[in-house]
């Protein structure tokens, strides 16, 4: 019981220690994994609608799941008086290198460095962890001021199918130092349920209406052991073969960084499409929670690389090319061979029968 | 001494047509093994470049197969003649060709058939060439055209099955096409002399015997050697 009671003293020693590690200035407390207090009186108006304007609402739901809502909300707003509603020109914005400084240093020196403040790509109510981040809602964030159109069009200045590559990648994919790709998969569904619409990542509640009372993973992952067989992607994709939802596959960083810039290793097309059947081994599901997070599971390994139904709508040339495949096309050229091989080795040994012929025909 | 008569046999817009399509699909092979296998092979240089030339050669060889049917359905108006076989092939041609290619043709007898314009291609070039020319060539330019606009024509590529499956397609109709032309090249070296047969692919005229020529049409001269 000594024991225990002295572990119990240690550990709170220790996450007191951790806790504190970091507190950025004038913040009222610090420590990941709990939200509870920390955001003070603050959500009582800033998150309940009528109360407060639509530029100032702070969703409660997917707020929380931020690590700004763990920190709370005097830890950036350090400036706000509780009254502040009857002071005029008070100013709330953040400082975000309190806690941000060695992104900050990274992001100046990259080329879109004073183009964008933080809260220009991120909102920090809104603000999730990468493999929480779609790479469709990354390109929604880019596209604020990078036009898409005009995007395609500047890339295609050189990119062959470069609408193709914007759909398919997120831009920090190339425009950062980012690395360690993995392939993502979404589920994805027509725009207003149309029958030729725009293919979107699926939100939450139309995947809850397809899976009902199951968890909405169970769409994929059948047998509900939190991990994707390629038997179980081939099952989804005949399964909804005649129905709107389908996989989208993109090609994700797992290390994000801020170092925007134009790298010209990205220009050459092999950086991508020269792997081989060896790489392109690791990818994702992700599907939307309904506090506005994904859940990402492992799938196994090889499924872009499966001949045609684990992942039939993602190939990349070169990089996802099957081994079965190249082998029956090599089988059918070398039947090709089959012909000047043979019989060109029977007629050369039975050249002296024609020249015997041709002779007497002269 | 024998009488020797010259057949035109290939007129311009074929021959035209013929190595348009030729070098067209010995690039589009080349180019299309680079994409497919970068780390191996880099005869076009970068990846870009492979994939470039190899859009621009497709593009070519659909036009060229365009060309190809048009002359004939619209102009020549032989494409059922030269192309299909008829009854006769099917019940003894084929077999007579297969006997004469796998048999008699090391004991150097001669070739059962005998080329004339309106009768260009034994019973076995009728039959290969009707699969090649009306399911091969039509299939591998449709999935090349899809899988070069993946984007615009996303509903066609998801109405076919999706990528992977045009790409599967894409990549054994071509090596179809490769091995056929393995194929092809060398049977056009079994003329009376190993250069005979490509000849009229240059010049149009065709030299055959007197004897083994039988009722020509069209465009005959006859001289002495």
């Amino acid at each position: 019981m000594k024991i225990a009671r002295r572990q119990l003293r240690l550990l709170l020693l220790l996450g007191a220690v951790v806790g504190c590690w970091g507190i950025p200035e004038g913040s009222s407390g610090y420590s990941f994994g709990e939200t509870g207090g920390k955001n003070g009186n603050c959500p009582g108006c800033h998150s309940a609608p009528g109360k407060i304007s639509d530029k100032r609402f702070i969703d409660p739901v997917i707020y929380a799941q931020t690590t700004h809502a763990r920190i709370g909300c005097p830890s950036c707003h350090d400036s706000i008086a509780g009254n502040h509603q009857a002071q005029k020109g008070s100013s709330a914005k953040a400082d975000c290198t309190k806690c941000h400084g060695d992104i900050l240093s990274e992001y100046a020196a990259s080329s879109h460095g004073g183009k964008a403040p933080c809260s220009g790509c991120h909102d920090p109510h809104r603000a999730r962890t990468t493999v929480n981040v779609s790479g469709a809602e990354i390109n929604r964030m880019c596209s604020g001021c990078h036009d898409r159109y005009r995007m395609i069009a500047v890339h295609s200045e050189w990119l062959p199918q470069a609408d193709l590559h914007v759909d398919m990648l997120p831009c920090v994919t190339c425009h950062t130092g980012s690395r360690d790709y993995v392939i993502t998969m979404y589920i994805v569904n027509r725009k207003g349920g149309e029958r030729f619409g725009k293919l979107e990542l699926a939100p939450y509640d139309e995947l809850k209406k397809h899976a009902g009372e199951r968890d909405i993973l169970s769409l994929v992952d059948s047998n509900g052991d939190g991990y994707i067989s390629l038997a179980e992607l081939r099952l989804f994709n005949s399964a909804h073969q005649s129905d709107p939802l389908r996989l989208k596959a993109m090609m994700t960083p797992e290390r994000v960084t801020h170092s925007f810039q134009i790298l010209d290793n990205r220009r050459n097309c092999t950086f991508c499409h020269a792997s081989g059947p060896g790489a392109m081994q690791t990818s994702y599901l992700a599907v939307p929670q309904s506090d506005g997070t994904l859940q990402r599971i492992a799938v196994e390994k090889g499924a872009v690389i499966d001949a045609l139904y684990a992942t039939p709508d993602f190939y990349m040339t070169g990089a996802t090319r099957n081994a079965t495949l190249n082998k029956i096309g090599g089988m059918i050229i070398a039947g090709g061979l089959i012909m000047p091989v043979g019989h060109g080795f029977l007629r050369f040994l039975t050249r002296k029968n024609r020249k015997e012929k041709e002779n007497g025909h002269e | 001494m024998s009488d020797k008569k010259r057949i035109y046999l290939q007129p311009s817009p074929v021959r035209i047509w013929h190595w348009v399509n030729a070098f067209g699909i010995v690039t589009l092979c080349i180019s299309g093994a680079q994409i497919r296998f970068p780390e191996y092979i880099h005869v076009l240089g970068s990846y870009r470049n492979s994939i470039v030339v190899h859009n621009w050669a497709g593009i070519i060889v659909a036009l060229s197969f365009s060309l190809w049917f048009f002359y004939y359905t619209l102009f020549a108006k032989t494409i059922m003649k030269i192309y299909v076989p008829n009854a006769e092939d099917l019940k003894r041609g084929l077999f007579r060709q297969a006997i004469f290619y796998f048999l008699q043709y090391f004991f150097g007898q001669p070739n059962p058939h005998h080329a004339t314009p309106e009768n260009k291609f034994n019973p076995m070039q009728k039959s290969a060439y009707l699969a090649i020319m009306f399911v091969l060539v039509p299939l591998v330019s449709l999935t090349g055209i899809l899988l070069m606009n993946v984007s615009p024509l996303r509903e066609l590529v998801l109405m076919a099955g999706g990528l992977k499956i045009l790409v599967g397609s894409h990549f054994l109709l071509a090596c179809s096409l490769g091995a056929f032309l393995f194929t092809h090249v060398y049977l056009a070296t079994l003329g009376k002399t190993p250069l005979a047969y490509f000849k009229p692919m240059v010049t149009g005229w065709e030299e055959v015997e007197e004897d083994e020529h039988h009722a020509p049409h069209g465009h005959v001269e006859q001289r002495t050697s």
